[in-house]
C-alpha cells in the first residue's frame, strides 16, 4: 500500500473533460471588443541588405490601423542567452533568413492586414548566403553577423581528465560519426497571441507558450515598458517542445501594434511561418572516439560536434554546451574532452527541442558502445551494466546523480523484452537493439543570470473552507502539469483531489519559469508542495488554539482531520460552523470526524484569508569551469529503451514493431501522465530517427514547411510501447519525483539504430533512416562484399 | 492561410452544372471532395472567379454494377471505394489504391472523380483504374463523350477535360476470368503520406493458368502523369507467369519508368528506378496469386 492517496494514483486530468470535448480555450478561440488583425511582413531573401522601405501605400488602404517597422520598433537587442542578444524585433539594416521580420501591420481583419502586407514596397540589395557547415566556415565567407567572425556564434572546449594518456591505457579506440539533419517541434497549435495596451498603460498578453515569465521579460526590455506593467496570461497551449521556450517576433509585434493602435491585436503564425521561425532541434555532426579496456570499462572520450545555427542564437550557447555535457554520464566515464562549434547560416534559427543538445549526442555515442561491445565480444546490455553510475555518482563533469534507477530500468528491458533469447537471434531482417539516456530535471540556473527563485506558488483556501486554488505561473501545455500540481497540492493539503482547483499560466500569480528543460514537476511541484503545507500549517494552527491541541498531535488526510491521540470534543466548532453555513444541505453530520472544511472556515474566520505560499530554487550546483551551469540539475530523469524492428530490404523500409520503455522518473506523480509522455517521446523521436527533415532549396527557401511533406509519425507508425515506470524516490523532488518528459526521448534513435544494424548488419550513420538511405546503404554494403569475395 | 474571394455554385443536376461552367468556362473550378482544390487556391495556385460545387449532385455519387460493368460516379468517395464489398472483391487493387490515400478524413471527403482530374502521377487511384482499363465519362452541355482513361492524362495537372466538360462517371468492365491485379504505393510513412513510386499490375491468365495472354503495368511517381511499362507488358504476354519472368519484366519497367530525379524530388532518381522494379514484381506476384483464385 502506498503511503500515498492522490499521488501516484491514475486520476484523471484536470483538462481532460473540456480538451475531449472541443470546450479548451485556445488563443485563436479567443476574441475581444475592437479586436484588430496583425500580420507579419517576412523576408523572401535569405541575406539582403534593406535600402529601404515604403509603407506609405499599406498606411493608405482602407482599415489598416498602423504600420511598424524598425522605424517604430526601435533597436533594441533580445534573445534568449543574454551574452547572445543578437535579435531586433525587426530587421533594420539586412535580413539574415528567409521568412525574418521586416514589418507588421494592424487592420481591421486579417484580410486586410495581409493585404496591406502586400503593399509594403521593401528595396532589398541580395547578398551572398551561407547554408551548410562548410560554407559558413570557408576563408572569406559572407557573414551573417559582422560581429561573428568566421559565422562562430559559440564554441566550447572543455576536458575533463586527460583522454589522450586514457587513451594510451585503452585496449580498444573507436571512431564513427552521427548526422542528423534540421528538426521542427511540429505541435499541434501554431503560436497565436492577443495583445492589448489598455488606457492605464498596462499592456496583456494572451499567448501560446511554454514560458510566460521569459515572454514577459522580454516584451518589456523591447518595448520599454515596467515589467509590474506587462502581463502575460497563457491559455490552454496545444504543444511547444521547446520552439515555444522564447519570445517570438509575433508576440513583440502583436504588443507594438496594440499599443500603436490602442486597441486589441491578434496574430497568429500559419504552419509554414512555425517553419521559417524555428527553434526547433539543430543540425548536429557528431565525431566521437571512444576508448575501452578489454573488460569493457570506458576510460575516454573524445567528442567533437558541429551545429548548424540557423540566422541567430536563440538557445544555442545551452544547445552546444548540452551536447557536449550530458554525455557525461550515466555510465562512469573518467576522462571526457568536448569541442562544440555553433554556426550561424543564412536559415532559419535553430534553438531546443525537447532532450535539449543531447538526442543526437546520445544517439552516436550508444551507436559506437554497441560497436565497440561487438569487437569485445561482449553483449551490449553487458557493456552497459559494466559501466552504469548509480544513485550518488557524480560525473566527470560534475553532474550530481542524487538518485538514479539506469542500472534497474536496464534489467526491466532487458528482461520485459526477452533480450536474451532475442539478441542476434532473430531471423534476418529482423533486429533488436537498446540504448540508455538521462536529462536533467530542470536547469539548474535561469537562461539569465539571476538569484531569482525559479517559482513561486500559492495557495488561497476559499472562504467557505472547501477548495483550495493553487495559483502558479507555470506552463500547462499538454502534457499534464496542472493536473500534476492540482495532485500535489491535494496530497500535501490532505484533501482529495476533487477539492484543489489550479490556475496557472499567468504572470500576476507568482514567479515561473515555465515549461523547458523538464522543470516544472520538480521545481513547481515543490513549490506547490511548500505552499500547500503552508496553508495546511496555518489551518491546523488555529485549530490547535482553538482545540487546545499541539499543532504536531494533528494531521489532515482525506479531507479529514486526524488526531493522534485521543479525539477531543469538537462539537462547539461544528456548531459555529454549521450557523455559518445555514441553509445548506451539505453539512457534517454528528457523527461524521472533523473535516477539513470545516477546519478551514473556522480558521478563516479566525484569521481571514488563508494563504500559503511556496518558493523553489535550486541550491548552487555544479562546478567552477566555463560552461559548468549547463547540465546542472537538482535530479535526472534515466532511461532504457529496447526497439524491435524489421527491415524490408527490397525497399529499406523500416517498421518499428515494438519500444520497451523503463523509465526512472523518482515517484510518478500521476502513472497515466508519465505513460503518456513516455508514449509521446518516443513518438517524437521515432519522426526523428524515420522521417522528419526540413528540407530547403539552394536559395535557402523550406520546400516543405508543412504537415504534408515534413513527415512526423501518424498513430499507424507507432509501435506497440511497453511502458514501465522506475521509482528511485529522487530526495530533491516533490514525494520523490522528477522529470519524463525529456529524458525519455534521448535513447530511442539509438536504440532503432542498434536494432537496425542486427536487422540487416549494416551501419547507418545519417538520420533519418528513410527507405532510401537504408536501401542505398545496403546497396553499398551487398556490393563491398562481392567485391570482397 | 486564407482562401481568395469567389462566388459559389451549388446547382443539384448534372445538366444544370453544366450550365454554369459552359457560363464561366475557364473562370469557374470545380468543387468535389475539395482536398485537392482548396489547398492549391489557399496557397494561390490557382483562383477561380466561380467555385461549382457538385457535391449535392445525388447521380454523380451513386455505385451500380448491375450490368457487370461497373459505373461509378465522379463524386463517390475513397472511403467508400475503400469500404465497397464490391469493388474488393472484383476490383481489389482499386480498393487497395483507395486503402493507401491520405488519412481517414481526407478519405471522408475525397472523391474518386476529383483523385482523377488533379492529374498527379502520384495519385492513388489512377494507376489501378488505368491497369484495369477503365474509361471516364466527359459531360457538357452539348454532348457527351467516353475517354480511355489511359488517354486522359496529358501532363502533370493536364487533362483531356475541356472548360465547359464535367467527369462524370468512371466506368470499367469486369475483369475476364482468370485475371489478377495488385497495387503498392511506396511511402514514407504508414499513412497520410504522398508516395515515392506507386505501382499497378494487372494480368490475365488464359485458363490453363500456364499462359499470359494480357498484361497491363502502370507507374506512378515516375513521370509527368502515370505511364504504361509497354516494354514490360509486351515482354510478359505469351510467357508463363513465374518469379523470374515477373523480375525480367521489372527490369523492362524499370527502362520503362522516367522518374525525373530533380534535386527536391521525394526521392532520388536512381532509388526510383529501383522501386519500379521491386513494386512491379511484388504487384505481378499479387496479379498471379488472384488470377489463380
Amino acid at each position: 500500500m502506498s503511503q500515498y492517496n492522490v499521488i501516484g494514483t491514475r486520476a484523471p486530468r484536470v483538462d481532460a473533460p473540456d480538451k475531449a470535448t472541443g470546450r479548451a480555450v485556445f488563443v485563436d478561440d479567443m476574441k475581444m471588443p475592437g479586436m484588430l488583425f496583425g500580420a507579419l511582413l517576412q523576408s523572401p531573401y535569405a541575406h539582403a541588405r534593406i535600402r529601404g522601405i515604403d509603407v506609405s501605400a499599406a498606411k493608405r488602404l482602407p482599415g489598416v490601423k498602423a504600420v511598424v517597422t524598425a522605424k517604430e520598433a526601435g533597436l533594441v537587442r533580445f534573445g534568449v542567452s543574454p551574452a547572445r542578444y543578437d535579435e531586433t524585433l525587426f530587421c533594420s539594416d539586412k535580413v539574415r533568413h528567409v521568412g525574418d521580420n521586416v514589418a507588421a501591420v494592424a487592420a481591421v481583419d486579417l484580410e486586410t492586414a495581409m493585404e496591406a502586407v502586400s503593399l509594403i514596397k521593401v528595396d532589398y540589395e541580395e547578398l551572398p548566403a551561407v547554408f551548410t557547415i562548410e560554407e559558413a566556415l570557408a576563408d572569406g565567407a559572407p557573414l551573417v553577423h559582422e560581429e561573428y567572425p568566421r559565422n562562430i556564434c559559440a564554441e566550447v572546449h572543455q576536458e575533463f581528465g586527460d583522454v589522450e594518456a586514457a587513451f594510451k591505457e585503452c585496449d580498444l579506440i573507436k571512431t564513427s560519426s552521427l548526422t542528423s539533419k534540421l528538426q521542427n517541434c511540429a505541435f499541434l497549435e501554431p503560436q497565436a497571441c492577443i495583445a492589448f495596451y489598455d488606457h492605464w498603460g498596462s499592456l496583456t498578453l494572451y499567448t501560446s507558450t511554454q514560458t510566460p515569465h521569459y515572454v514577459q521579460r522580454t516584451v518589456a526590455m523591447v518595448l520599454g515598458l515596467p515589467v509590474g506593467k506587462v502581463r502575460v496570461v497563457k491559455p490552454y497551449t496545444g504543444g511547444g517542445f521547446g520552439a515555444k521556450a522564447s519570445a517570438s517576433h509575433l508576440e513583440l509585434a502583436a504588443c507594438l501594434l496594440s499599443m500603436k493602435a490602442g486597441k486589441p491585436v491578434k496574430m497568429r503564425f500559419d504552419r509554414e511561418q512555425v517553419f521559417w521561425h524555428g527553434r526547433s532541434r539543430h543540425q548536429f555532426f557528431h565525431t566521437m572516439t571512444t576508448g575501452v579496456k578489454k573488460d569493457g570499462t570506458i576510460l575516454a572520450l573524445k567528442n567533437e560536434c558541429y551545429l548548424n545555427g540557423g540566422a541567430y542564437c536563440s538557445f544555442g550557447i545551452a544547445t552546444v554546451y548540452y551536447a557536449g555535457s550530458l554525455l557525461g554520464g550515466p555510465y562512469k566515464l573518467p576522462n571526457m574532452k568536448y569541442d562544440g562549434y555553433r554556426l550561424y547560416t543564412n536559415l532559419p534559427a535553430s534553438g531546443a527541442q525537447r532532450g535539449h543538445g543531447g538526442v543526437i549526442a546520445r544517439s552516436c555515442w550508444e551507436q559506437q558502445l554497441d560497436m565497440i561491445a561487438e569487437e569485445l565480444g561482449m553483449d551490449p546490455i553487458e557493456l552497459r551494466l559494466k559501466n552504469v553510475m548509480t544513485a550518488g555518482d557524480v560525473t566527470c563533469n560534475d553532474l550530481n546523480m542524487s538518485s538514479l534507477g539506469m542500472k534497474e530500468a536496464i534489467e526491466v528491458v532487458r528482461d520485459a523484452s526477452d533480450w536474451n533469447n532475442k539478441k542476434g537471434k532473430l531471423p534476418k531482417g529482423k533486429g533488436i537493439g537498446m540504448a540508455c539516456g538521462f536529462f536533467v530535471s530542470g536547469a539548474g540556473y535561469p537562461i539569465y543570470r539571476s538569484d531569482t527563485y525559479h517559482c513561486t506558488v500559492v495557495v488561497k483556501l476559499a472562504e467557505d473552507g472547501g477548495t483550495a486554488v493553487v495559483y502558479t505561473a507555470s506552463a500547462e501545455i499538454g502534457q499534464g502539469s496542472d493536473t500534476t500540481f492540482a495532485m500535489i497540492a491535494a496530497e500535501a493539503l490532505g484533501v482529495p483531489l476533487e477539492m484543489v482547483r489550479v490556475e496557472s499560466g499567468d504572470t500576476d500569480f507568482g514567479v515561473d519559469l515555465g515549461a523547458y528543460s523538464s522543470r516544472q514537476t520538480l521545481m513547481t511541484g515543490q513549490a506547490t508542495k511548500e505552499a500547500a503545507e503552508d496553508a495546511k500549517r496555518q489551518v491546523l494552527e488555529v485549530l490547535s488554539k482553538e482545540l487546545n491541541i499541539p499543532v504536531e498531535d494533528m494531521d489532515i488526510k482525506n479531507g479529514l482531520v486526524v488526531f493522534k491521540n485521543t479525539k477531543p470534543d469538537f462539537t462547539a466548532l461544528r456548531t459555529r460552523y454549521q450557523k455559518e453555513h445555514r441553509g445548506w444541505i451539505d453539512n457534517p453530520g454528528a457523527e461524521e470526524e472533523l473535516s477539513f472544511r470545516e477546519a478551514s472556515r473556522i480558521a478563516y474566520l479566525a484569521r481571514g484569508t488563508i494563504v500559503g505560499t511556496g518558493k523553489y530554487r535550486p541550491p548552487e550546483l555544479g562546478g567552477k569551469f566555463k560552461g559548468a551551469a549547463v547540465g546542472t540539475s537538482p535530479a535526472y530523469g534515466c532511461s532504457a529503451q529496447v526497439a524491435e524492428v524489421s527491415v524490408d530490404e527490397g525497399t529499406g523500409k523500416i517498421t518499428v514493431e515494438k519500444m520497451v520503455d523503463a523509465h526512472d522518473c523518482g515517484r510518478a506523480i500521476n502513472r497515466t501522465s508519465v505513460e503518456g509522455q513516455m508514449q509521446g517521446s518516443i513518438s517524437m523521436a521515432l519522426g526523428e530517427a524515420l522521417f522528419e527533415e526540413v528540407k530547403f532549396d539552394d536559395k535557402g527557401r523550406i520546400l516543405n514547411a508543412d504537415l504534408a511533406e515534413y513527415k512526423i509519425p501518424t498513430i499507424l507508425d507507432m509501435p506497440k510501447v511497453d511502458a514501465r515506470i522506475v521509482e528511485s524516490n529522487e530526495p530533491n523532488g516533490p514525494f520523490g519525483a522528477k522529470e519524463v518528459g525529456e529524458g525519455n526521448i534521448v535513447p530511442t534513435i539509438a536504440a532503432i539504430l542498434n536494432a537496425v544494424y542486427d536487422a540487416i548488419g549494416v551501419r547507418i550513420h545519417e538520420l533519418p533512416l528513410t527507405p532510401e538511405r537504408v536501401y542505398l546503404a545496403l546497396q553499398e554494403y551487398k556490393n563491398k562484399s562481392k567485391t570482397k569475395s | 492561410m486564407l482562401l481568395p474571394k469567389f462566388d459559389f455554385h451549388e446547382p443539384t443536376t448534372v445538366a444544370e452544372a453544366c450550365q454554369i461552367i459552359a457560363e464561366y468556362r475557364e473562370k469557374a473550378g470545380i468543387l468535389a471532395g475539395g482536398t485537392d482544390l482548396l489547398v492549391a487556391m489557399k496557397k494561390k495556385q490557382i483562383s477561380p472567379q466561380h467555385l461549382v460545387s457538385i457535391g449535392r449532385i445525388d447521380e454523380l455519387r451513386k455505385l451500380d454494377s448491375s450490368s457487370g460493368m461497373l459505373k461509378i460516379g465522379a463524386c463517390f468517395t475513397v472511403a467508400d471505394t475503400a469500404a465497397s464489398e464490391v469493388i474488393g472483391k472484383k476490383w481489389g487493387a482499386l480498393r487497395a489504391g483507395a486503402r493507401a490515400l491520405g488519412s481517414p478524413q481526407i478519405r471522408n471527403l475525397a472523391t474518386i472523380g476529383g483523385n482523377l482530374v488533379s492529374a498527379s502521377s502520384a495519385a492513388d487511384l489512377p494507376g489501378s483504374l488505368i491497369s484495369y482499363g477503365a474509361r471516364v465519362v466527359l459531360t457538357s452541355t452539348s454532348k457527351t463523350r467516353v475517354v480511355p482513361l489511359d488517354q486522359f492524362f496529358l501532363g502533370s495537372r493536364r487533362t483531356e477535360i475541356g472548360y465547359d466538360e464535367i467527369l462524370t462517371e468512371i466506368q470499367i468492365d469486369e475483369p475476364p476470368p482468370y485475371s489478377g491485379a495488385g497495387y503498392i504505393s511506396l511511402g514514407i510513412r504508414a499513412s497520410q503520406d504522398i508516395k515515392i513510386v506507386n505501382v499497378a499490375s494487372f494480368i490475365t491468365l488464359d485458363s490453363s493458368g500456364k499462359t499470359i495472354r494480357n498484361a497491363r503495368i502502370v507507374l506512378g511517381c515516375v513521370g509527368p502523369t502515370h505511364l504504361r511499362a509497354a516494354s514490360a507488358e509486351k515482354l510478359l504476354i505469351g510467357e508463363g507467369p513465374s518469379e523470374a519472368v515477373f523480375a525480367k519484366a521489372a527490369e523492362a519497367a524499370i527502362r520503362d519508368s522516367a522518374p525525373r530525379g530533380a534535386r527536391y524530388s521525394r526521392a532520388s532518381a536512381g532509388y526510383k528506378r529501383a522501386m519500379v522494379g521491386e513494386l512491379t514484381r511484388r504487384t505481378l506476384g499479387i496479379a498471379w496469386k488472384e488470377a489463380l483464385e
